[in-house]
């Protein structure tokens, strides 16, 4: 019905997915459309988005880091670090993305001390994770489980800033985020299929 | 008259969910819509990650905010 409307509006690639979200398999995300969006105002040149998303990427990198002194298990804390060490390359990337954007070079350090207290608390709710989530810091699966969640709402939540997005330039940009997110995503499903067949 | 006899026909192609999931690994964020029609509290609920919704009782009147160059996947 939906696709018949779009069609008649002049849509022209339409595809409706059999069986609707009920036969979709793969990772899903919660939570209202507005969902963080209070963290952006909508007007952003990229050079600002990218601070948020490094902001956010640091939290998380801090969030496992931290999460290791609770952890018992030896596996665990070895995945902890190696979750750690993906937020350190997402932040790599976006020192790049930030470099190619503006021509402007940013050290790690002058970064780290430039993101803003919100994207810190904000994003993720890294401080709220760690108080509900301690028992996914006894199994590799769960912690694994719990990893690819924060992925997906960090991939769903860079597309929705990107639809409250004015600039095209800034868009496209969230737009490259949202795909390193998802390439991460997919290498931690993988991770996730090898831990549940051992 | 032709031409909305045309539109009234155009086929609207069914994807099986793997291939939904062939198409968001194989295509940049960005170069496709996912729309979401059904009500806020089932998106809240769940959605496939980068979703946007409109609500289908909406539709004909927030379409535009839609890109008409671009694929949609409607579910």
């Amino acid at each position: 019905m939906a696709a018949q409307l779009l069609a008649g509006h002049g849509f022209k690639h339409i595809y409706n997915l059999a069986g609707g979200i009920k036969a979709w398999q793969g990772e899903v995300a919660e939570g209202p459309v507005e969902l963080n969006l209070d963290m952006v105002r909508g007007d952003e040149m990229p050079e600002e988005i990218i601070r948020l998303a490094y902001g956010m990427e640091l939290s998380l990198g801090t969030f496992y880091r931290t999460a290791q002194a609770t952890a018992g298990d030896t596996d665990v804390v070895a995945l902890l670090d190696k979750l750690a060490s993906v937020e350190d390359a997402h932040k790599q990337y976006l020192l790049q993305l930030q470099a190619t954007m503006t021509g402007r070079e940013i050290s790690p350090k002058a970064m780290d001390g430039e993101v803003s207290q919100k994207a810190l608390e904000g994003g993720f709710g890294t401080e709220d994770l760690l108080k509900n989530n301690q028992k996914f810091l006894h199994s590799i699966p769960d912690l694994l489980d719990l990893s690819m969640m924060v992925e997906t709402q960090a991939l769903d939540l860079y597309v929705r800033f990107a639809n409250k997005t004015d600039s095209q330039e800034t868009k496209r940009v969230l737009y490259r985020i949202a795909d390193e997110e998802k390439g991460h995503l997919a290498a931690l499903g993988r991770l996730r299929q090898e831990k549940s067949s051992e | 008259m032709f031409d909305s006899l045309k539109k009234l026909f155009t086929p609207v192609e069914s994807l099986e969910a793997s291939q939904l999931r062939d198409y968001i690994d194989s295509h940049e964020t960005g170069t496709y819509t996912l729309l979401d029609v059904r009500q806020p509290g089932e998106y809240e609920s769940s959605h496939i990650p980068g979703a946007i919704l409109i609500p289908l009782p909406q539709l004909a009147d927030a379409y535009e905010q839609l890109d008409p160059e671009k694929p949609v996947v409607v579910y």
